[in-house]
């Protein structure tokens, strides 16, 4: 995974995916694994946001509905829906997402900084927005998402 | 200063402050010989400050290499036996040690440190330890141990100077100084080969004792642990045969061979399982790590508050795991320094109360029960029971009903709520009590549990329940609302299924709060579904199906429904929610039916948070397991319910239960389930007692089909006890108690009943009768229920059976234990008051005015008045009493009067008695099932004169016949 980035020294890989319909990216050297694991354990008086927790091969995962933490409402589960695995500090956390895009190669110069609102998200929770040829993707700020209100 | 190598400076970090570990309880020994000097020990450790300052010069840590010095020179004086090492010395030295010991933790900043305060301390030890030296101008052998500085002598031991002091003092050598110098000389000189063993150290010490405790707080940097080889290899032994055995796996399942299979399948199991133990093993230290630092802590505590203390400390080479021994350390040391502090009194208050001045702590650990236990007492004045339950009530964390109720034990340990202990005040009542919850807390967190006996004026005991590793604990795994959730076992106490047909009976509405009555006291109840806030769900054992629940009250039945004739083909639709709804609807509303479901039985799992206990509502209860701890993530934190999550053997994720925070989240906070459960035995006890004349019966068994009763207020304690305790010695049974015999009986013996079952396990119930115990051999299950005084006096009465009640569809017999007795065991009887007939002499026997309302009681006391030799009058109520009263009035001596009565109550009668000139010399002694304080009160207030206990016939003949004497005399 480290290899492109030796290679090609100023362009970044963005995992993106699709929340509801915002497309959003983040760096994929963040990501430590996508899976469809769905077998949560509900935890009951957790934050509206929080699925449940997951085993992952021994590993506690706490599961956030990225949907609903960014204010688009809780996820339905669909066949296509997906766990990201981010790497926390300390622990393991799941984003799940709709569904899972493509890897998007971006010039780091590129990116522009995020407006207020984007498709109903608040642009607090973004770094920056990354313009393709017909794509807008929202870079995440994963900071922000895994922040505990 | 300059690091060249990370690992060397570590090095010397770990191998210093192992050295000066040592070096506390070292010194403490020098200080504790005095004159009488251990060279090898005082060796030990100048070697040590030797050691620190080699590594210590080698790295360019001058600080710590100044300090070091210094202290090694004043340890070069005692060892050459030319400085006594009085307390004072040995405190500048242990201070030293600590200075030390900080430098060293902070190495990086070591050299920016201000020490001198030490080395002067510790340079004029030094020097005047040669002070006499110039003084005197002979030079002598410096063989002859002699005890140098005077002034320093005369402050140690009386003794010691007087023996000492004057003829030798003179004789100090002149060379003093010039040897100390070749002394240190050589010391440079062999410094190069201590730093040698300093190095060498490393590998050959693995098995010593790692400093996990130094783990400093302000670099939270990895700590590291230390393994014996031997350990390691063994592991790696085992990741070899797993790996062996994964590829065994692999192979059966490309082939198939189930056979196969199963072997493979065992031999994992049995390298993981070995493994895990292994594993355990690198995290297993002795608690000695943590105990070793209480001599220190004791020794300066007590110096300082001027108390004589003597410590012992045993079990030290007993292993728990590393995370516990760092987290016991802090509630142990308060726990210590409490004893130190407020246990131990002064050598003053000891002798005056014919103690010893010299106060003793004793630590100790040991294993018990697949824990570890670790106990500290001391011989000090104990905690007061009575003033904790007096702080408890005025700090309004208990009412006074239920410090009246509790047990001295439930009271002591009244300083372990949560509050209970802020305020400086409740310190100088108790002596104690200073965060003692914080203590608390803290074991709770581990999984352990602390219990405290004490004695006013003889000493507490503290123990401590540990468990061996906090990785793996067994729980019990429940489910409700479709997911499962794990109890630690430490909190758990037991498992309670009220069946479908006994929910109604058993769990009453107090307020708004449910709970069940066990074994007479009562238990509150939380539905685990309320406290999380889910759906409430039950489950149907028949279908294997979970329903929502839609009962508002746990005794409710489960359907609410109109009553209808019941469509048969629903029955075949049951299967979805809608359908079943619908056959419920449409099913007639059988009372029976309903409720005996299997799914209308409650499961409770009784819990305990050591201060409290109280019932969870689960809807199923699933197998006990064996559990790995692992942490929640951050984000669930705030969630306070959960003490952490496992996985179970299907890979999901099962939560577990932290029982004290469940107990907060449901408002139950303080002993016996706090103020709300108090509320609640108030309220139904004020309910039992207007349901009047309640008595309260133990019930057991002797044989298998019969039931017996026996009023609770009879019974001593309840022993269990196996068939083989029980000797048959002169043709008698006694079984050994209380350091005494106990006789046995059983009431075969005496009624016609079925004999005792032939059970290995037995219990026996304890009465005390006319002042001696005797012991009623009976079988469980044993309950105690309250029942109204329905009581058949006729149908089943015989020798030793009073009468005969329904308790749970099961008719009881109601076991005279008097009457046992006395056919067994005649001579008791004789020459105790209490049983003797009245001597009338020439007079008629005095007459007793019997007023009770329930025929059994009645007869019960008129039977026992009549064979003692009194005459009886008796009325079934108050009015019919005064009319026997203006009608016989004075041929009446005594009057034996019920409260609770129709028409007229034994207040009133009472009352009437006392304001009427004709009878108010008469004495009225008031009988009543439950002695409740307010009732005494009141009937005090109104004139009665004593009050017993129905059935409790000997303190009642007792006092009759005490009454009728002096009634009669007058």
């Amino acid at each position: 995974m480290a290899e492109p980035k030796n290679l090609t020294k100023n362009i970044i890989e963005l995992a993106t995916f699709y929340v509801g319909n915002a497309l959003c990216g983040m760096d994929i050297l963040k990501v430590q694994e996508i899976n469809k694991l769905m077998e949560m354990t509900k935890v009951p008086q957790a934050p509206d946001y929080m699925l449940g927790i997951l085993n992952l091969r021994g590993q506690i995962v706490t599961i956030i509905d990225l949907g609903q933490k960014l204010g688009l409402g809780a996820a339905e589960l669909s066949g296509e829906s997906r766990n990201i695995i981010i790497n926390a500090p300390g622990e393991h956390v799941g984003l799940m997402v709709s569904k899972i895009s493509d890897v998007v190669m971006a010039d780091p110069g590129k990116i522009e900084p995020a407006p207020a609102n984007m498709n109903g998200i608040q642009g607090a929770f973004f770094t920056g927005v990354y313009k393709t040829e017909n794509k807008l993707i929202g870079i995440l700020d994963v900071k922000e998402v895994l922040r505990i209100d | 200063m300059s690091f060249e190598d990370d690992e060397i400076v570590q090095g010397f970090v770990e191998e210093s402050l192992e050295h000066l570990a040592g070096i506390e309880n070292d010194l403490l020994a020098i200080e504790e010989a005095g004159t009488d000097i251990d060279v090898e020990l005082v060796n030990k450790v100048f070697r040590a400050a030797h050691s620190i300052k080699g590594g210590a010069g080698f790295m360019g840590l001058s600080v710590i290499q100044d300090l070091a010095h210094a202290s090694e020179n004043v340890l070069g004086l005692i060892r050459a036996g030319k400085l006594v090492p009085t307390p004072e010395i040995i405190n500048v030295l242990l201070l030293a040690a600590d200075e030390l010991q900080r430098l060293i933790e902070n190495i990086s900043t070591s050299n920016t440190i201000d020490i001198s305060s030490h080395t002067i301390a510790l340079n004029s030890i030094f020097e005047g330890g040669e002070a006499p030296a110039s003084a005197s101008m002979r030079a002598t052998n410096t063989d002859i141990p002699a005890p140098d500085d005077p002034f320093e002598t005369a402050k140690i031991s009386v003794d010691a100077t007087a023996e000492s002091a004057n003829p030798v003092e003179p004789e100090i050598r002149v060379e003093s100084a010039v040897r100390e110098e070749e002394h240190l000389a050589e010391e440079s000189e062999d410094s190069y080969s201590e730093d040698d063993d300093l190095v060498n150290a490393l590998p050959s010490e693995t098995g010593g004792t790692p400093k996990t405790r130094r783990s400093s707080s302000s670099q939270k940097t990895d700590t590291t642990i230390r393994v014996t080889v031997s350990l390691l290899d063994q592991l790696m032994n085992l990741a070899g045969e797993l790996v062996l055995s994964r590829n065994q796996l692999l192979q059966t399942i490309t082939s198939g061979d189930v056979r196969n299979a199963e072997a493979v399948g065992q031999r994992i199991d049995l390298v993981t399982s070995e493994l895990q133990e292994a594993i355990m093993l690198t995290r297993m230290q002795p608690i000695g790590n943590v105990f070793n630092k209480f001599p220190r802590v004791v020794r300066d505590l007590s110096k300082k508050l001027g108390k004589q203390i003597d410590l012992t400390i045993v079990g030290k080479d007993v292993e728990l795991d590393k995370t516990i021994i760092e987290a016991i350390n802090d509630p142990l040391t308060h726990l210590v320094r409490n004893s130190v502090d407020h246990g131990i009194e002064s050598p003053q208050d000891r002798t005056r109360k014919g103690k010893d001045a010299c106060g003793l702590i004793v630590l100790k650990a040991y294993h018990a029960a697949g824990q570890v236990v670790i106990e500290i007492s001391d011989d000090g004045k104990g905690l007061d029971g009575d003033m904790l339950a007096e702080a408890a009530v005025k700090k309004g964390l208990i009412s006074s009903d239920q410090a009246k109720v509790m047990s001295e034990k439930e009271r002591i340990n009244l300083i372990l709520l949560p509050g209970f202990s802020t305020a400086k005040k409740v310190t100088d009542v108790s002596g104690r009590g200073v965060g003692m919850d914080v203590v608390k807390t803290n074991l709770d967190q581990l999984g352990g549990s602390i219990e405290i006996d004490s004695e006013v004026g003889k000493g507490s005991t503290i123990s401590i329940k540990l468990p061996l590793t906090l990785a793996i604990i067994p729980c019990q795994i429940v489910m409700t609302g479709g997911e499962r959730y794990a109890i630690p076992q430490v909190n758990l106490e037991e498992l309670l299924r009220i069946p479908a047909a006994k929910v109604k009976e058993r769990v009453e509405r107090v307020g708004d709060a449910e709970v069940v009555r066990l074994r007479g006291n009562l238990l509150p109840l939380i539905r685990m579904a309320d406290v999380f806030d889910i759906e409430p769900t039950y489950f149907d054992p028949v279908n294997e199906e979970t329903y929502p629940d839609r009962r508002r009250n746990i005794a409710d039945r489960r359907s609410k429904s109109t009553p209808l004739f019941r469509d048969p083909s629903a029955q075949e639709k049951t299967n979805s929610l809608e359908a079943r709804e619908e056959s419920d609807q449409k099913q007639p509303r059988k009372e029976q039916e309903r409720r005996q479901s299997p799914s209308s039985a409650l499961n409770i799992v009784v819990v305990s948070t050591g201060a409290m206990k109280y019932g969870i509502i689960v809807d199923r209860l699933h197998d006990s397991e064996e559990i790995v701890i692992k942490p929640l993530g951050r984000h669930l934190q705030q969630c306070q319910g959960y003490a952490g999550a496992t996985i179970m053997g299907d890979g999901r994720i099962a939560l577990i239960l932290d029982v004290s925070n469940i107990a907060r989240m449901a408002g139950l906070t303080s002993l016996d389930g706090s103020e709300r459960a108090g509320e609640l035995a108030e309220a139904a006890k004020e309910a039992l007692t207007k349901a009047r004349d309640k008595q309260a019966l133990l019930t057991f068994s002797s044989s298998p089909s019969e039931q017996f009763g026996v009023p609770l207020n009879q019974v001593e304690r309840v022993e269990k006890i196996k068939r083989t305790d029980i000797e048959e010695i002169g043709g008698r049974r006694v079984m050994q108690y209380r350091g005494g015999s106990l006789p046995l009986i059983s009431i075969d013996e005496v009624a016609s009943v079925l004999p005792l079952a032939d059970r290995d396990d037995l219990l026996v119930i304890v009465f005390h009768l006319a002042g001696k115990d005797i012991g009623l051999l009976a079988t469980g299950p044993i309950d105690a229920i309250e029942i109204s005084a329905e009581i058949d006096d006729v149908t089943l009465k015989q020798t030793g059976i009073m009468g005969s009640t329904i308790i749970a569809a099961k008719t009881t017999m109601l076991v005279n234990i008097f009457e046992i007795v006395k056919v067994s065991n005649p001579q008791w009887f004789e020459d105790h008051a209490a049983y003797s007939g009245i001597d009338t002499g020439d007079d008629i026997a005095p007459t007793i005015l019997i007023v009770e309302d329930s025929n059994f009681f009645r007869n019960q006391v008129k039977g026992y008045m009549e064979e003692a030799g009194f005459n009886i009058l008796e009325g079934e109520d108050g009015r019919v009493a005064w009319r026997i009263l203006e009608e016989q009035g004075e041929t009446i001596n005594l009057v034996v009067t019920d409260i609770e009565m129709p028409n007229m109550d034994g207040f009133e009668l009472t009352e009437r008695i006392k304001n009427d000139k004709r009878f108010h010399h008469l004495p009225v002694i008031a009988l009543t099932t439950l002695a409740g304080e307010e009732d005494i009160a009141r009937g005090k207030a109104v004139g009665v004169d004593e009050y017993h206990i129905k059935l409790d016939k000997e303190r009642l003949m007792e006092s009759v016949h005490r009454h009728t004497k002096s009634a009669v005399a007058a």
